[in-house]
């Protein structure tokens, strides 16, 4: 049967595709950004996850202001890195896992999870920013990926508690998916940053690394941070962390942490980054 | 998170963070057609035709004038107020060639090597930052 092994925390800033693709990630501003995906390159190699469950969310690029799924499932076969404006990343076509991806969204259908399914999706830097962090510049990614875009735009948003419950049914609905595959959920986003307004700029080093602290502990806290105290505290965009939580959910109750690593900053933004594995 | 019972007082919590403007789906509403013509700028064609012309592209859209007026000025704080999404609104700058981070240091009371220097120490803090009732 299909398990998931492990799960990945990760900011998608714009700015380090951009470190990838021009070659910076090694200069004295990326350099201390990138030293803290070492571990996790090597440990991907090692790990050849099948699957990637990969959480983002879509910024004003596949999706415009008409149609907007809080939840939506990429169930197609193939995802182009999409032209954000100025021409695509230079990176791989995406491959899906439509049969996995179809078989989540039925469950989670049934799950009572109201979900959108999605067959033709261009995939912006949410999501092919973590694959660069985590796998390099491949000439094609070493894995399947299955997109699943979150509303963390428009509010309200989902809540926290909904997006844990979302990855713990997830975890279900993998479980029971005939066929040996090593499935990895990989949340992203974060963490506190603010893009617009007299008080952009806002980072907190200090709350960022409190979530981290709870998203390890052998309890599920975190699902119960309002939105308001993501936005007080972390900035208006800060709130894409309750993409962490689906991964989180669909780890179980107990965690390991393998990896951490936090670094500010990277353009407007703090950079987080985590590496939990489930604790039978 | 519990489940909001009080919709009002969840929106009222979201118009008490100092210097932020909350995407609601009042401002949505607001900015659909101002959000609508900054998507249309991911377009090269469409690119085209707003750098030949601003002014003539924002006329075949439905926004009021005011909308128009703040696009034009590039007046980004105003464009929120109006129901723009930052998301949307940075396929202007984009179009521009601004960075993201100078396009947000447009909307603060600093230069943006003032804000870059910021940023390079850590960051806006938190503190006072918080809720303009509270003061915290």
């Amino acid at each position: 049967m299909a398990r998931i092994t492990a799960g990945v925390g990760s900011s998608h800033v714009p700015l380090m595709g951009v470190a990838v693709d021009q070659g910076k990630t090694g200069d004295d501003y990326f350099g201390p950004i990138f030293k803290g995906y070492e571990w996790t390159r090597a440990w991907e190699r090692e790990q050849k996850p099948d699957v990637i469950v990969l959480v983002y969310n879509d910024h004003a690029s596949a999706f415009d202001a008409n149609i907007i799924p809080t939840f939506a499932i990429g169930c197609g076969d193939r995802y182009k890195p999409a032209d954000e404006g100025w021409g695509p990343r230079p990176v791989p076509d995406v491959e899906g896992h439509a049969d996995l991806a179809w078989h989540i969204a039925q469950c989670l259908i049934l799950d009572e999870f109201d979900m959108t399914i999605i067959n033709e999706l261009d995939v912006d830097h949410g999501l092919t920013v973590p694959l660069s962090m985590m796998f390099g510049t491949p000439a094609k990614w070493p894995c399947r990926v299955i997109p699943l875009a979150v509303n963390v735009v428009t509010y309200p948003v989902p809540s926290g508690n909904r997006c844990w419950a979302l990855g713990e049914a997830i975890a279900r609905a993998v479980a029971s998916f005939p066929g040996d595959l090593n499935v990895q959920v990989w949340g992203t986003g974060g963490m506190s940053h603010q893009l617009q307004g007299p008080r952009a700029g806002l980072l907190n080093r200090e709350w960022d690394n409190r979530f981290m602290d709870m998203l390890e502990a052998d309890n599920d806290l975190a699902r119960h941070i309002p939105h308001i105290e993501y936005l007080r505290e972390t900035g208006s965009e800060g709130i894409e962390m309750v993409m962490w939580l689906i991964m989180r959910g669909a780890l179980g109750q107990k965690v390991k942490r393998l990896h951490r690593h936090y670094h500010i900053p990277c353009s407007n933004t703090a950079i987080g980054h985590i590496v939990l594995g489930p604790v039978e | 998170m519990t489940k909001v019972a009080d919709i009002q007082a969840y929106l009222d919590e979201l118009e008490d963070i100092p210097g932020t403007r909350v995407y609601t789906a009042q401002r949505a509403r607001l900015g659909y057609h101002l959000n609508q013509f900054a998507m249309s700028l991911m377009k090269p064609e469409n690119r085209e035709r707003w750098m030949a012309d601003e002014r003539a592209y924002l006329d075949q859209w439905p926004l009021s004038e005011d909308q128009k007026l703040a696009v034009l000025a590039r007046d980004y704080n105003r464009l929120l107020d109006l129901g723009g999404n930052i998301y949307f609104m940075s396929k202007i700058f984009s179009t521009d060639g601004i960075p993201f981070a100078e396009a947000c240091s447009t909307m603060t009371d600093m230069t943006f090597p003032e804000y870059r220097e910021m940023m390079l120490k850590g960051g806006r803090s938190p503190i006072g930052n918080r809720s303009i009732k509270g003061g915290y």
